[in-house]
């Protein structure tokens, strides 16, 4: 079957195109899975700091670099890089997928006009 | 899958080292080895469980569509995909193989050439006998016309036209796919004394085998080719009258989303066409069945409804090219369109991490399949289970559920006993095309109630 693209190059920007409101549903779905799991480490994390405070000793008493304690580190500088990391993993994902389950067609170049036929 | 395992040793080794210096280096003191063991323990389990999420990064695009690489440097002859001429007699293998011959076959010379032309010569003379060059050597002629292995002692009967030539006796063996002589590989010596006749035809008729093995490799990527083609010409006209007609209808009362349904037509019939690989990213796939579904939707309207449950790591995850819109298109076609209030289709796709297995599974709650036809689909790689083991009459429409896969072919009305004829071709299609890109590692489950629908369930390995 011959592939060529009849289509003019602009036609698509004559037509509003939308979602399905299941596409849409499916998104969301997708999205909240995303954001769930997401809280979930955000929760184990924040969580994490006062359980080990309250559990073991070392992580009090114990003593690193510049005398700092782990506990003491981890909500001085370890919780913030633990964060960072978490919301730009978060919103990497969040962008790829909508990027994946909405719209046209990803493929490079496929909306690319190809060489009409003269006539 | 090899590479992936490393990485995710490598991952947990890395892990070790890091939970080892944070309990017994850096802190002071030290904690206790019971700390340390359960605090490495809850690492790898997060690594483990985390290992094949999106958060990895993109997966390797060349490593999707071919095997693992053969390793390089091995020196293994006879067995395996290490062998060049497993790829084909071309100038390169031929080259390679030279090479890995030479100081195995007693000879000074080795030389492999196809009917033709000299492919590759390694040793003394090849400044002269040139790979590319014609077959002159009547001794290699003698063996490819006659298909026997030839010999010769004297300089003469190389064709040579070098006064210097060095090289005097050699042996020539044919190298045969099936009954049919493609070349020759020619041990040749300094002296009038040629190689070991049997060692060299020995050598040839492994040759053979490996170019016959590449022969039904490459039989078998045309097969696999041409099952993907059929199923792309197998796109149903029907299904193009009714989208048209139904486009048509809609150009009055609904203009806008008539010109929306005639670019979502252009896009199903643009990826159907376009798809040269076996496989494809799932997002592509998904968005070929959400451009057949909305299409079906423009017809049946609320009739159909569609769920789609998607794991977010499955949409970067590489599976079988158009396979699963055939499997929702038989839910439309046969589940939900002799029914007469209709129903929903679901698609649900997960990433089992462990296992390293992509699922796919296609629902439907429409009319089932009677189990006579389930029988009629159950093969070596489907298997077609009645649900519940309930023993369903043919009749109305589970009779004809014969759960045929032709992309498009979405009609439920007019073209309806044209397809009930068929019995799975599309599904054995599927099937086949399957087992040659997985062999014995996926699964393809059809699970049926009478009247109250259909599961498929497709598991893929994750690539």
């Amino acid at each position: 079957m011959d592939d060529a693209d009849t289509r003019p190059a602009d036609t698509r920007l004559d037509v509003e195109e939308h979602d399905t409101p299941a596409e849409v549903d499916a998104a969301f779905r997708t999205l909240r899975r995303v954001a769930v799991w997401h809280f979930v480490l955000f929760l184990a994390a924040v969580l994490g700091v006062p359980a080990l405070s309250l559990t073991l000793g070392w992580w009090s008493g114990a003593r690193i670099d510049g005398g700092m304690s782990p506990g003491f580190a981890m909500a001085a500088f370890g919780l913030y890089v633990f964060f960072l990391a978490v919301g730009l993993a978060a919103a990497t994902l969040s962008s790829a997928v909508e990027a994946r389950m909405l719209g046209g067609a990803h493929d490079e170049g496929d909306d690319r006009p190809e060489p009409q036929d003269t006539p | 899958m090899r590479s992936g395992s490393v990485l995710l040793a490598g991952g947990i080794a890395v892990t070790w080292v890091v939970v080892y210096l944070v309990t017994q280096v850096i802190v002071d003191p030290p904690l206790g080895v019971g700390t340390t063991v359960v605090a490495g323990a809850v690492a790898s389990i997060a690594v483990v469980l985390g290992y094949p999420s999106a958060l990895r990064g993109p997966r390797s695009a060349t490593a999707l569509r071919r095997g693992p690489e053969p390793r390089r440097g091995t020196r293994s002859i006879v067995a395996g995909r290490t062998m060049p001429l497993r790829s084909g007699l071309t100038a390169d293998a031929a080259r390679r193989t030279a090479d890995l011959l030479r100081p195995l076959l007693g000879g000074d010379a080795v030389a492999i050439t196809d009917t033709e032309r000299i492919l590759a010569f390694v040793g003394p003379g090849e400044d002269h006998h040139r790979a590319g060059g014609p077959v002159r050597a009547s001794v290699t002629l003698k063996a490819i016309a006659s298909g026997r292995t030839a010999t010769s002692r004297s300089t003469a009967e190389l064709g040579c036209g070098e006064p210097d030539c060095p090289l005097a006796g050699a042996v020539a063996a044919p190298l045969m796919v099936a009954d049919r002589v493609v070349g020759a590989l020619v041990v040749l010596r300094t002296g009038p004394e040629p190689a070991g006749r049997g060692q060299v035809e020995d050598m040839a008729g492994i040759l053979s085998l490996h170019l016959e093995l590449a022969e039904a490799d490459r039989e078998r990527e045309l097969a696999a080719d041409a099952r993907l083609h059929a199923l792309r010409a197998q796109i149903n006209p029907h299904f193009l009258f009714n989208v048209l007609n139904t486009i048509a209808s809609k150009s009055r009362t609904d203009p806008e989303e008539a010109r929306a349904l005639l670019l979502r037509l252009s896009d199903f019939f643009r990826y159907a066409v376009r798809q040269d690989g076996q496989l494809a990213e799932f997002a592509q796939e998904y968005f070929f069945v959400r451009t057949y579904l909305t299409l079906e939707q423009a017809r049946f309207g609320d009739r159909l409804r569609v769920r789609y449950d998607i794991d977010p790591q499955v949409l970067t995850a590489h599976v079988p090219v158009l396979t699963i819109q055939p499997l929702v298109e038989n839910a439309v076609k046969h589940g939900l369109a002799d029914k007469v209030d209709g129903g929903t289709v679901t698609l649900r796709a997960r990433v089992d991490p462990l296992t390293r297995t992509t699922s796919i599974r296609v629902s439907d709650d429409g009319v089932g399949m009677a189990p006579e036809v389930l029988e009629r689909l159950d093969g070596p790689h489907l298997t077609a289970i009645p649900d519940g083991g309930r023993k369903g009459k043919a009749g109305g429409g589970e009779r004809d559920r014969a759960r045929d896969h032709e992309p498009g072919d979405g009609d439920g009305t007019d073209g309806g006993r044209a397809h009930h004829l068929h019995t799975g071709v599309g599904l054995r299609n599927i099937s086949q095309r399957l087992t040659s890109l997985f062999g014995e590692r996926f699964s393809l489950d059809v699970r049926s109630t009478p009247h109250e629908g259909t599961v498929v369930d497709l598991r893929v390995p994750l690539r």
